[in-house]
């Protein structure tokens, strides 16, 4: 069951304070930074001049954070890459910023630039127009991060759509923590895209 | 070659009522949903939407105090499945959810009566899996305004690449909340009337409410539709507007045409929200897959814009003009409105089709088309 047509080309976790890329470091702060300033921190060290980096909320910051790196390793994506991605608070801290805005302050106001960051999906735009993929796009919502589920449904989109790439994960972020493992899943490789590996991969940075 | 996947009962809840046969008579008869609505708890001056009236839904399950108005939509749709085809609650059923924004009602709102912790759509599933006991955790997709047509591709495709389940529920739901309607307005993509999808004069959406579900499953009935292909593509372009040349669109036609071996369309249940570019978009990639002449509906001004419902809400009533050889008309048309000419339907027509094409795009720039044939 375990056997797998498709490997790991490449993947990162942020977690706590650190970026790690197929298990080297890449950037490791205190872990009382906050949240923001660590995210932009990564974005200034990835030395790149990308302006939209700034409106986005923090869930697409890590996940394009994230992306980019593996870019670096395992890029360019094919265009045809599919997105296959999860997470538990869906897009909780657009929401809450939304939210707050309409009903908590003073001058009640929603503003545009928020609200179109209250669907998890748009870090999935976000990485398409970054990386030009012209592809399938899923956001599954689950309570934890359900290897049992996507490594199978990803196996199966790769040959139901005839493609050879896949980027997926888990993705949670709240306002200070963030928990976040990204593959890109590819044809050519050494590290089997099973459940056991997976599992071994999220697990070690607990 | 992969097993063929039906579509074999579907439930509808909406403002027009309870299930999809009377949807469907409602439509022909000509009967909107969209009214003026005088509500200061969702916006401060009149908006124009589709709500859901209480005697639908208030007291219909057990334990209602337990649930939200959304949750207690669900799970009505999910019991009139299940009663109605004889479902069995155990391991061979999945539930697949779709939905935009779930319970986002309640936070931050001072009237609402659960913990703010019921927001997290994971939750919602836990609490719509306990109440009938099902062994499976149900799989929630949040794909913006396609999720409720990729629900149906992602069962489609869970169907023929597993056996592990027999029979999946796809029910998508989203209700309308201040959350929603101030969100829109602020990108003033609301309509001042009912909106009037691919006409001249169309001026923004209207946002409506609705659960619908389908019962998908291997094993076809005399009156089952198959899911024969789906594509979905991003247009990469933009997160907020859609692409000018429908990319993602195209791409989605394309495949799934190529995929279903090209087959002649008797008509298309486009996304139709009624924005100028939105409609504009659509029309551009329908020219660019020589789907033009097919004719064509939107129902947004008979339900306004159901989100996370509204694929599978259109698909289902796509189904039934299919089995009765019936096209509905596009309510809100009069002049046409867009760059490339498209046969959007006037009135009722009756005629024997086979199939038809779903499409829907989304914020994100996610685009999916389905295509839908009788058995």
């Amino acid at each position: 069951m375990d056997a797998s047509p498709s490997y790991i080309q490449s993947y990162c976790t942020i977690r706590d304070r650190s970026i790690v890329l197929n298990g080297t470091i890449f950037l490791k702060m205190d872990i009382a930074t906050p949240l923001a300033d660590f995210l932009k921190s990564a974005y200034r060290q990835l030395d790149i001049d990308y302006p939209k980096f700034h409106k986005m909320d923090s869930l697409c910051k890590a996940i394009f954070i994230a992306t980019e790196l593996m870019a670096r390793h395992s890029g360019p994506y094919a265009s045809d890459t599919a997105l296959i991605f999860s997470n538990r608070s869906s897009s909780y801290l657009s929401d809450n910023k939304h939210a707050t805005g309409i009903f908590d302050t003073e001058n009640q106001t929603a503003s545009p630039a928020t609200f179109v960051y209250t669907l998890p999906n748009i870090a999935l735009g976000e990485i398409s127009i970054r990386h030009q993929l012209h592809s399938e796009n899923v956001f599954f919502i689950f309570d934890r991060y359900l290897p049992e589920f996507l490594v199978p449904y990803t196996e199966a989109a790769l040959d139901d759509k005839q493609i050879e790439h896949a980027i997926g994960g888990w993705t949670e972020i709240s306002e200070h923590t963030c928990d976040l493992l990204l593959y890109h899943i590819g044809k050519l490789g050494s590290i089997p895209h099973t459940v056991a590996k997976l599992k071994r991969i999220y697990n070690e940075h607990e | 070659m992969k097993a063929a996947i039906f579509i074999v009962g579907d439930c509808v809840i909406s403002p027009l009522g309870m299930g999809s046969t009377l949807n469907f008579e409602k439509l022909l008869a000509g009967e909107t949903a969209v009214a003026p609505l005088d509500d200061t708890t969702l916006a401060e001056h009149r908006i124009h939407a589709a709500r859901i009236a209480d005697h639908q839904w208030v007291g219909k399950i057990q334990n209602a105090s337990k649930y939200t108005r959304l949750e207690t939509l669900f799970i009505l749709a999910i019991q009139n499945l299940i009663d109605t085809y004889g479902i069995p609650v155990d391991r061979r059923t999945l539930v697949i959810l779709s939905t935009t924004k779930g319970n986002v009602s309640l936070l931050h709102n001072p009237a609402a009566r659960f913990p703010e912790s019921r927001v997290y759509l994971s939750e919602m599933a836990h609490e719509i899996q306990h109440y009938f006991g099902f062994e499976n955790q149900p799989i929630t997709i949040s794909n913006a305004c396609i999720s409720g047509a990729l629900a149906l591709s992602v069962a489609r495709q869970l169907l023929q690449s597993s056996d592990a389940y027999e029979h999946v529920l796809v029910v998508g739901g989203d209700e309308i909340s201040k959350f929603i309607v101030s969100g829109f307005e602020a990108f003033q993509a609301l309509s001042d009337g009912r909106c009037r999808p691919f006409d001249r004069d169309r001026n923004g959406l209207n946002l409506g409410e609705a659960v619908a579900a389908a019962y998908v499953t291997k094993n076809p009935t005399d009156d089952a539709v198959c899911i024969r292909a789906a594509g979905s593509f991003n247009d990469a372009n933009h997160i907020s507007g859609p692409s000018r040349t429908g990319e993602g669109l195209y791409r989605s036609i394309r495949e799934a045409m190529r995929l279903a071996g090209e087959p002649v369309l008797d008509f298309i249940s486009a996304h139709g929200t009624a924005t100028v570019y939105n409609d504009e978009m659509e029309a551009i990639a329908l020219h660019r897959c020589g789907l033009s002449a097919i004719p064509l509906h939107s129902l947004k001004a008979y339900y306004g814009h159901t989100l996370g419902a509204s694929g599978l809400l259109e698909t289902i009533l796509g189904i039934h003009s299919l089995r009765a050889g019936e096209l509905i008309p596009s309510l809100g048309f009069q002049y046409p409105g867009t760059s490339k000419p498209l046969n959007v339907i006037t009135q009722p027509i009756a005629r024997p089709m086979s199939r038809f094409l779903k499409t829907a795009s989304g914020f994100g720039g996610c685009n999916i088309a389905l295509i839908f044939e009788k058995v």
